[in-house]
């Protein structure tokens, strides 16, 4: 097997990894929440329309959300039960969007997860192609490594963009998430299956599995198991422990030795990039049928009593979670949906669980008010520790000053819209400024004026 | 015997220097007469409309009208009548003036435009989950879900207030009120909001009514959220049809209004008293907590 040991990318930073709080306890099934929010806006794209009235029973797997664009994925019922009502609900992300209420079934069975329907002797021959695509959609799957842009869209056959490589992102470099780490060690049948699956729809013969070496039991256990799969040109590539080693485009970059071209997407240049999270779907949807409705959550943190990693309905609130998992030390000052880096604190903890969150990082006071109050922003000093982070190449304290003056054409000018808004300039800048958070308001700004105009 | 010595001096002086004198006086003669022809030759025909068009203008170069200013809008009014009614802060005197010089017969002047804040709640009638402390502009703040309860009011980081040119703009207590004394109605701020509040409206009469509030959340989550919000309860759209209901919200009809008995009385019943007076004549804002009136706790 060929190894390229610490395949990389240029830039990047190495926060305190944090897995420790998680990273040895086994996934646990959730009991079933007794209400759950489903939100009709869960990924990239345009927001579903609700298939169900007020009072109508649903099953679990039912759907009841679609859309007509192509950029869309469908949404399911978690549980068994009776739409309370189709309300505004609050969104980790979007403020507060629609969504369905259903009051659960009582004494219904939490679902379980599926990996032990998966083994080696699984083969995708008896699929075709259309059929899994189908199944995908079908399921309503979407990125489950954050962005949530639709898997089907993805996965697709693309004439005009044939694919060469299916990379496949174990690589979970956020901090404190360990979520697709046990899922790679307990699932592992059930990730290949779906790897295998993707492969075949996409067309392609050569996969690539990336993990970042600070995880040697899953690089251990995938070297093991792609050897039964001898039809396809399969490796395990360790790469460096570094963050953002999993955003799409530095993955590429590490494995494939290829740059994306800023501002457009890796089919461009033939790869398609999928998240051992996505894979895992995939196969439960082409080969039992069952759609994305549960989902596994890293609940971390030091504020949380018993961190571990949840089996979750998506839908299930944020205070639900907190409760199943013994509740806020007292010391609690800020949730975050996702990972301290790129994740969004919530405000309102009846916030529900979107398909995309991977994890729910609880902090402490003393962490967020060390990093808020004692590190006071200052005035750029011109040191250039934010170019030398930024795994984009791009001039992150030009862009930010920029967008700070108003003046948002010359941040265009520096390929603000190439910034992949991982916070690693924000995150090694030695006078405390918000950097990508200029940038993203830079980006909504532009947005706007092209809305408005 | 001095004289002579500086008689004799100057006749040095002149002998020595007429040359040059006639030099430049020749050159200076030369360059004249090039400069009256280049003049005559190529003289950029200002057309004398757009220079009438320009006097009449405010001069302020705010660009409200989508142009880089004054200046910019005469010469493309010129060009195309249909830019006619641009200039906001000049309003319909301006409008008339430039017609006249155009001669464009123009009918029905609007009233002039106005921005209109559609939020009331001051920071102690908000709910709010947590506490922000991220870049205080309302931009990256409404980037952040849930900042506060409210997803629609006025988020009070004053965005608004750094587009304004005039200073008739200011956060009164974490909500954005409008000096209409200094307003020209250039609608920056309008573009500004994030969150869509401001809006131009005609004011018909001043001050204006108005229904301060954009909350499509239900009656039951507005009145959880914020003590100021419109319920869409309906008392009001039942006493005058200027008002309509939709989306749990009340709006009005601003082009229609006149100060009316049954406007009065929407006003007087309305349970959270979200339809207000707007405008250089507009009685104070009173805070509600402090009028005795029945919101929710």
């Amino acid at each position: 097997m060929e190894t390229r040991a610490k395949a990389t990318f240029p830039g990047g930073v190495h926060p305190p990894e944090g897995k420790q709080y998680s990273q040895d306890r086994p996934i646990e099934v959730v009991p079933t929440p007794k209400q759950v929010t489903v939100l009709l806006s869960q990924h990239l794209g345009a927001p579903c329309k609700a298939l169900v009235n007020k009072k109508d029973a649903v099953k679990a797997g039912q759907k009841i959300g679609s859309s007509d664009a192509f950029v869309s994925a469908a949404i399911h019922s978690p549980v068994d039960g009776t739409v309370k009502d189709i309300v505004l609900a609050p969104h980790p992300v979007l403020g507060r969007t629609m969504g369905v209420v259903i009051d659960t079934a009582p004494q219904s069975e939490p679902k379980k997860p599926c990996a032990d329907k998966f083994d080696l002797k699984f083969s995708p021959e008896q699929w075709p192609t259309e059929k899994i695509c189908q199944a995908i959609k079908e399921a309503g799957i979407v990125g489950m490594g954050g962005a949530g842009f639709p898997a089907r869209v993805k996965i697709e056959p693309n004439p005009a963009m044939p694919k060469e490589v299916l990379i496949v992102n174990g690589c979970e470099c956020e901090p404190f998430l360990t979520c697709d780490y046990r899922m790679m060690l307990e699932w592992t049948w059930q990730i290949l299956a779906g790897i295998r699956l993707a492969a075949k729809a996409s067309d392609v013969e050569k996969v690539r599995i990336g993990i970042e070496d600070n995880k040697p039991e899953a690089i251990e256990i995938f070297s093991q198991a792609i050897q039964s799969c001898t039809d396809l040109d399969i490796q395990v590539v360790p790469v460096k422990t570094k963050y953002p080693q999993g955003g799409e485009r530095q993955l590429i970059q590490a494995i494939w030795n290829k740059t994306v071209p800023t501002n457009n997407i890796p089919p461009t240049i033939g790869v398609v990039v999928i998240n051992v999270a996505t894979a895992a779907a995939i196969a439960e949807a082409v080969v039992l049928g069952q759609p994305l409705t549960h989902r596994v959550v890293s609940v971390t943190g030091r504020a949380i009593a018993k961190p571990g990693n949840y089996y979750c309905p998506v839908g299930m609130s944020v205070q639900e979670v907190i409760n199943h998992c013994g509740g806020l030390n007292e010391s609690a000052a800020k949730v975050v949906m996702g990972g301290p880096m790129m994740g969004f604190a919530i405000a309102d903890l009846s916030t529900p669980l979107t398909k995309t969150s991977g994890g729910l990082t609880f902090l402490t006071r003393a962490e967020v008010t060390e990093a808020k109050f004692k590190h006071q922003q200052t005035a750029c000093i011109r040191c250039g520790r934010c170019l030398s982070a930024c795994p984009e190449n791009l001039n992150p304290t030009r862009i930010a000053h920029a967008v700070k003056h108003n003046n948002l054409d010359l941040a265009q000018q520096y390929f603000m819209s190439g910034c992949i808004e991982c916070g690693a300039c924000s995150y090694v800048c030695p006078a405390h400024i918000e950097l990508t958070g200029y940038i993203k308001t830079g980006k909504l700004l532009v947005a706007r004026t092209k809305k408005k105009a | 015997m001095g004289n002579d010595i500086l008689l004799a001096s100057i006749t040095d002086l002149i002998q020595a220097s007429w040359p040059a004198a006639v030099l430049m006086l020749g050159l200076g003669t030369g360059f004249a007469v090039v400069l009256l022809i280049a003049s005559i030759k190529l003289t950029v025909q200002e057309d004398p409309k757009v220079l009438d068009i320009y006097a009449a203008l405010p001069k302020i170069d705010c660009g409200g009208c989508g142009f880089a200013g004054c200046t910019a809008y005469a010469k493309a009014v010129r060009s195309d009548a249909l830019l006619l009614g641009k200039c906001l802060p000049g309003g319909a005197a301006v409008m008339d003036k430039i017609a006249e010089i155009l001669n464009l017969q123009i009918s029905g002047a609007g009233a002039p435009l106005r921005p209109i804040v559609h939020c009331r709640g001051h920071k102690s009638d908000k709910m709010f989950y947590a506490k922000y402390d991220g870049i205080p502009a309302c931009t990256a703040a409404n980037a952040q879900p849930l900042v506060q309860a409210c997803g629609f009011g006025c988020l009070g980081y004053g965005d608004c207030t750094r587009a304004c040119k005039f200073d008739a703009l200011h956060i009164v207590e974490g909500l954005s009120t409008v000096d209409y004394e200094k307003c020209t109605g250039c609608a920056a701020c309008s573009k500004a909001c994030p969150r869509n509040l401001i809006t131009m409206v005609p004011f018909v009469q001043d001050p204006m009514v108005t229904v301060a509030c954009s909350s499509k959340e239900s009656g039951k989550n507005t009145r959880a959220f914020c003590k100021v919000g419109c319920i869409g309860c309906g008392i009001c759209a039942k006493q005058t049809d200027l008002f309509t209901i939709a989306d749990n919200l009340s709006r009005m009809n601003y082009e229609k209004y006149t100060p009316s008995d049954a406007v009065n009385t929407a006003i007087a019943k309305c349970p959270t008293k979200v339809i207000v007076h707007r405008g250089k004549n507009a009685p104070a804002d009173v805070n509600p907590a402090e009028e005795k009136t029945v919101v929710a706790s």
